[in-house]
């Protein structure tokens, strides 16, 4: 089973470090370190989360840009090692509130207690923030998360992909606040990433959305939920893979497939489509969903590439957002790699444009668009014109593209999913804890070929 | 608790270690408590605190858990340095494992458990023994993993107390978490250990499948990998176990969820039903696909496993291609396994689909990405006859965008294209050659010239393409200048005008006088001596017809592939290697009297390869061309007849046929004599079957005791269980009267079966032209056909011993056998390809650990046990073919005789 487990900042510095069996030979953090740093030479590649040095066996995670890993001796599953990584940092986010270099050292202690309740002699043991809580006596010192320091780089990792930057919520929740009393309060997010593929005559070639249903509970005595999903949710695709026509008439949501946390009772799920839990404390998903049914992409991404001479060519972005004015994206990002032998690039913004800015980023070879924001309904144009170092070779939308975008649009959901409502099983008349059902939707890979 | 933490991490100028000291022995609590956290900071980065050690010791006693536990945290690291001092502890430990709080009482067990002292160990037994009865789940869950850490310390001690059963009763536990440690307990245990300690019957599989459901999720994953050992007795019982573990699919732990595929696999092999398993294989895809939305580190994982799943039932996922489609965010070691499973999953209806995919993938950034898209549209034409066109026009396409790489890519592809299609797709020659010039890496430009050298005929001006190259010859790399030369002689040999000539001899020059390289040497010169004899031989030689190559997307073996496949939801399955190409850490049991046993354990690692295993690189495991056959087989296929006159040319021999088919007169120990010359009316013959060179041979001798010249010799064998018989002519020359002659005979096994139960009877007929035909018995020694490769390693040895049921355990003791020296006896038997694992002493007596290999893969699994200079040696064997038991004790009996 796991001989070590160690936390490595970006530097490669020592942060946790644990063993448990003490088989490894010494050193392996850093032998893992100058591994991963420069695998195959080349800082671009990155390392898979699973390799062997030496007989000793590395699988890592990375999460909030620090390296979770550890080390085994024997043929284990990487998969449990993996989920394990990645359920160690959100109970020590769970505790400590967020999760970073800072926080760690200074909650050494209470971390090094937390290992020892979750691992035992390399095996899992635990890792509900609920039943580690009876065995943990540390309190955690809270690191301001509005005073922390940028990571640089490493901010890009924050908090894995399926999370909702800005929004996931950065306190204990263990913790007593400073204030005395706790407030009563539950989160529930449907958060979704979308994956759309266009071809470059503007057909979805591809289209799949990873849903999660994400909760986070801060109600004391652990009352009983309901979650009441959309009656018509079905599950299972019918018939041929990809024969939509039948499903995307009638409106209802047919989830390929979904998983469900453990604490999830499925009594009456198949009758009325609602799950019973009993949250344990921290934040956990409560269903995992997957969808390929056809949906209306959020955005239309329109890029034309035309040559304007010998050694010139203009480009043309154009984005419509297909949904309703009452919704806003936000941080909205357009890439869209141009020939390597793209010398420069000058940008036309439309009349009037507000909180956009251009680039081209002369390393990676491609134009940069960034919008603050996007109100539902409006579209949004991007004229460029490039000069390059020679002559085209005469293919020049073979050499360019694809597109690809990132966004993020707080209170929409694509695929429909809905939580009718939350019932929290109550205790008395005034109790009324605070309910927070929120919506987002996030781009995977959306992606519009030239 | 105020403050940070990281305070303690802050130095003083006075002297850090007698201010901790002082405050370590502080009459206030919190001060104390302060003082081992200041302890605790200083060791995690590295500081020498062990001076330390009575007054964080002296700290121990206290109700406070959180200081308890700190000190603990100290103990841990420091009483391997200090093992005297931390017997200080010892008392404290026994009274804090009776203490009326369960988290104090499972503390104090853990915690000594983790203190690998001998001295400790034995006061850890008591406490353990109640731990493992105690009321509290949470102590007797702690309590089971320790048993697993006690046995690691001191095996002998576990199974001296009984810890084994406890552990074994701690199965029916009514706590699910208690049942999920205690299986990974013994499993742990069992895997260290030769004998059967773990074994799932179907009662624990019952009280198993219960637990699974109510356990945590890795309590889950330990059931599971357990329960993957189990063998289903029938049909029905791997269908109950599939219907079972199905649910677990849902889950939304990945590890929980392989692991349950792992189970299905495995007892799909056992249903015949093919409905239940064409539902499974419906039931499997869902979530198979959905841990592609897990994080990419699960992804790389979960593709890793799915390359195998879909190598074996390549159904499951063949109407999900386009969820392996690439995303654009996705790490490049997740792209390259998509592009893996992408071509595994092509087929006729979702090419032009997969093709529109790997076109665009072609354009993108990444160059290695870029070169396995277009290697991979390569090898979809190779797999797929029907859209091989359409594949080569895409490579066109790719062409004419100009960029390097991708051309000299598609260039190596088109290569194996041809081929695989030979006469078909030639006409696009021409616009290969436009990119002549731009080819600077080596493994392009040898296929670049191979084609022009293979298509010289069809080439208008294949001369000055291949000159073009020739100015640079000297310094190209071998695998060019190899190419050059072959690609040469081609075009001498389709065009034999003036141009070719001279450029093969400037070739031929280069070859021969210019290089160090022997391998370009020896080409070069068998084509100047095939040249310059025989023109025509050379062209047969050299413009043979090349076998076909194929499809290689499904490139693991079968039985590498099955093992792979039981192995899935494990490190192997995302290495692809077997487990015990990586793992070194096998230990046995070891007794205490078991000294020697350990001893040859340690060389039994060193033997064991434990090279580093580089799976993970995505590059190295992608197969690509690489088992294409790219050798070109120019020198390489030549008529077999013509070889030896090439060598006798060659080596300036006037054709004297080296006589390969007459073993050179064996000599050796007299063989026993089978037909006497008073049977034989003066003829003698005596024989014995032997092994040589991984050969069997029938070492034949015959004594003429007559008074006339006998010859004509020829042998027969009648039908025998092994259905050896003669691999050859027997060739004797003429016998004078008074002369023997001794000869091997090739013999070649499996030819002529005789039904019934395996006996070791050889009857053999011999006939010459001067007497009637004789018949003689003989008797066929099993070991003869241990393999070479019988030397298993101790892993695979314990892997296979624990794999059979122990009804295939059988035991013979040769009172007439006796071993004088075990090297002698170990070397006796290596020499039969009997081999030799470890030995261990029990008692007075030697136990030796020995493996044999059968052809088709037939094990024997055999432990000797024999006191030296005593006679009577004890034999145990375990083999799956039980048959063969009787012949096996009868030829090891002779072994140690």
């Amino acid at each position: 089973m796991i001989s070590q487990f160690f936390v490595l900042s970006q530097r490669g510095d020592h942060i946790v470090f644990r063993d448990y069996r003490g088989e490894v030979p010494k050193g392996s953090a850093e032998i893992f370190f100058r591994k991963v740093k420069f695998w195959n030479d080349d800082e671009a590649e990155e390392a898979p989360p699973v390799f062997n040095v030496d007989g000793v066996n590395y699988i890592h995670v990375k999460v909030a840009g620090l390296f979770f890993v550890v080390t085994t001796m024997v043929n284990v599953s990487p998969s449990l090692l993996l989920e394990l990584l990645q359920r160690i940092a959100r109970v020590t986010k769970d505790y400590l509130g967020v999760l970073n270099e800072d926080s760690l050292r200074k909650n050494f202690i209470l971390v090094y207690e937390l290992l020892d309740e979750v691992i035992d002699f390399g095996y899992p043991q635990t890792t509900s923030t609920e039943v580690l809580k009876s065995y943990i006596f540390n309190e955690p010192i809270m690191v301001d998360a509005g005073r922390l320091p940028p990571l640089g780089p490493a901010a890009m990792f924050m908090q894995g992909t399926k999370r909702m930057p800005g929004t996931a919520v950065t306190k204990s929740v263990v913790a007593t606040e400073p204030g005395g009393k706790k407030r009563e309060e539950i989160f529930v997010d449907i958060i979704e990433r979308i994956s759309v593929t266009f071809s470059s005559s503007g057909y979805i070639l591809t289209s799949e959305i990873d849903g999660t249903i994400q909760m986070k509970s801060y109600l004391t005595g652990n009352p009983e939920i309901r979650l009441a999903l959309n009656e018509d949710l079905s599950i299972g695709r019918t018939g041929s893979s990809y024969d939509y026509r039948s499903s995307s008439g009638g409106g209802t949501v047919i989830l390929d497939d979904c998983n469900f946390h453990e604490s999830v009772h499925l009594d009456s799920f198949d009758i009325d489509r609602t799950l019973t839990l009993i949250p344990p404390d921290g934040e956990f998903p409560v269903m995992n969903y997957r969808m390929t049914q056809e949906f209306k992409p959020p955005f239309r991404v329109t890029a034309l590439i035309e040559e304007a001479g010998p050694s010139r060519a203009e480009v043309l972005l154009k984005i419509r957002a297909d949904f309703s004015a009452n919704a806003t994206a936000n941080t909205i990002t357009v890439q869209m790699p141009v020939p390597s032998y793209t010398m420069r690039a000058s940008f036309e913004l439309e009349a009037g444009a507000v909180g956009q800015t251009t680039d081209f980023k002369e390393g990676s070879r491609r134009l940069e668009w960034n919008l603050k924001k996007i109100v539902g309904g409006s579209e949004h144009t991007l004229r460029a014109k490039l000069t390059f170092s020679q002559e085209s070779h005469g293919n020049i939308t073979k050499e360019a593209g694809p597109v690809n975008m990132n966004f993020t649009i707080p209170m929409y959901n694509a695929s429909k999913l809905q939580v009718r409502y939350l019932q929290i099983a109550k205790k008395s008349k005034a109790y009324n804890p605070y309910r927070w059902v929120r919506y987002v939707t996030q781009a995977n890979s959306y992606v519009a070929r030239l | 608790m105020s403050g940070h933490d990281s305070k303690y991490f802050s130095t003083t100028k006075k002297g850090e270690i007698p201010e901790l000291k002082e405050e370590l022995n502080s009459q206030y609590k919190d001060k104390r408590k302060d003082a081992v956290k200041k302890v605790i900071a200083a060791m995690t980065v590295g500081k020498d605190v062990s001076s330390l050690f009575t007054d964080v010791v002296n700290c121990m006693q206290t109700e406070n858990l959180e200081l308890k536990k700190l000190v603990y945290l100290y103990l841990i690291n420091y009483a391997k340095s200090q093992p005297d001092l931390a017997i200080l502890a010892v008392n404290t430990f026994v009274k804090d494992s009776q203490d009326p709080n369960p988290l104090i009482r499972a503390l104090a067990v853990r915690t000594m458990g983790c203190i690998r002292v001998d001295k400790i160990t034995e006061y850890l037994c008591d406490p353990l023994q109640r731990c493992l009865k105690d009321d509290d789940p949470y102590v007797r869950k702690t309590a089971a993993i320790c048993v697993a850490k006690l046995y690691d310390i001191n095996a002998e001690l576990v199974e001296d107390r009984g810890f084994l059963e406890a552990l074994k009763d701690l199965i029916s536990d009514n706590n699910p978490m208690v049942v999920a440690n205690a299986v990974a307990a013994l499993a742990e245990i069992q895997d260290s250990s030769v004998r059967p300690i773990f074994e799932i019957t179907s009662h624990t599989l019952s009280k198993l499948l219960t637990a699974l459901n109510e356990c945590t999720e890795w309590g889950q994953v330990f059931i599971l990998d357990s329960l993957s050992r189990y063998k289903a007795a029938d049909a029905r019982e791997a269908e109950n176990i599939v219907e079972r573990v199905t649910p677990r699919l849902q889950h939304a732990n990945c590890a929980v969820v392989l692991s349950a595929v792992k189970i299905i696999l495995l007892q799909m092999e056992l249903i015949t039903s093919t409905d239940v398993v064409r539902n499974l294989c419906k039931k499997m895809a869902p979530p198979l696909v959905t841990l592609l939305s897990a994080e990419p580190e699960i992804q790389y994982v979960a593709l890793r496993n799915i390359n195998l799943i879909v190598q074996k039932r390549p159904t499951i996922l063949a109407h999900e291609i386009k969820v392996f489609f690439c995303k654009y965010n996705d790490p490049i070691y997740v792209k390259m396994e998509k592009l893996e499973i992408m071509i595994k999953l092509a087929s006729d209806r979702n090419i032009d689909q997969v093709l529109l995919e790997f076109k665009e993938y072609a354009t993108e950034v990444d160059v290695d990405f870029v070169r396995k898209a277009v290697r991979a549209i390569g090898r979809c034409a190779i797999k797929l006859e029907r859209a091989a066109e359409r594949c080569i026009s895409v490579l066109l396409e790719l062409i004419k965008i100009k960029v390097n790489y991708v051309v000299q890519e598609a260039i190596i592809v088109i290569k194996d294209i041809f081929r695989r299609y030979p006469n078909t797709y030639e006409s696009i020659i021409a616009t290969l050659c436009e990119s002549l010039d731009t080819l600077d890496e080596p493994e392009a430009k040898a296929s670049m010239i191979w084609i022009i050298g293979e298509y010289a005929e069809r080439i208008d001006n294949a001369d000055e393409l291949l000159e073009s190259f020739l100015e640079t010859f000297p310094e190209e790399p071998a695998l060019v200048q190899l190419q050059l030369l072959t690609a040469t002689v081609k075009l001498f040999l389709k065009k034999p005008t003036e141009g070719p000539q001279q450029m093969i001899q400037a070739v031929l020059n280069n070859a021969t006088v210019e290089t160090d390289n022997p391998d370009l040497r020896d080409r070069a010169y068998i084509y100047w001596r095939l040249l310059s004899t025989d023109p025509e031989a050379a062209k047969d030689v050299v413009l043979a017809e090349k076998p076909v190559i194929s499809d290689d997307s499904n490139q693991l073996d079968s039985s590498l592939l099955d093992e792979l496949l039981a192995n899935i939801s494990t490190l192997s399955s995302v290495y692809h290697k077997p487990p015990e190409s990586f793992v070194s850490r096998v230990k046995a049991a070891p007794r205490a009297d078991d000294e020697e046993f350990a001893d040859t354990a340690e060389t039994g690692y060193s033997e064991s390869p434990s090279q580093g295993v580089d799976g993970a690189s995505p590059s190295s495991s992608a197969g690509t061309s690489s088992n294409v056959p790219v050798k070109q087989p120019a020198a390489g296929s030549p008529p077999p007849a013509a070889m030896p006159d090439l060598l006798g040319d060659l080596m300036g021999m006037d054709n004297a046929i080296v006589p390969v088919d007459e073993p050179a007169a064996p000599s050796g120990p007299p063989l026993p004599v089978l037909l006497p010359s008073t049977t034989g009316q003066g003829l003698q013959i005596s024989a014995q079957l032997t092994r040589r060179d991984g050969q069997i041979y029938y070492d034949i001798s015959f004594e003429n005791g007559t008074q006339g010249v006998l010859d004509g010799f020829m042998i027969q064998f009648n039908k025998n269980t092994f259905g050896l018989a003669a691999g050859e002519a027997l060739q004797v020359t003429p016998l004078q009267p008074g002369q023997s002659t001794r000869t091997l005979l090739q013999m070649t096994p499996f030819q002529n079966i005789s039904p019934g139960a395996p006996n070791s009877l050889l009857q053999v007929a011999v006939k010459n032209n001067q007497q009637p035909v004789w018949y003689f018995n003989d008797k066929i020694p099993l070991h003869v056909f241990f393999g070479e490769d019988g030397k298993m390693e101790r892993a695979g040895f314990l892997e296979a011993w624990k794999s059979l049921p122990d009804d295939n355990e059988f035991t013979k003791e040769f009172p007439g056998s006796i071993i004088s020296s075990i090297d002698a006896t170990v070397e006796r038997l290596a020499a039969s390809n009997v081999f030799f694992i470890a030995k261990r002493k029990n008692a007075n007596m030697d136990v030796l650990y020995l493996s044999a290999k059968m052809p088709r893969g037939i094990p024997f699994l055999i432990e000797v046990t024999a006191s030296v200079g005593v006679p009577g040696v004890k034999c145990a064997v375990k083999t799956p073919n039980r048959e063969m038991v009787p012949l096996f004790f009868e030829a090891m009996e002779a072994l140690t005789k």
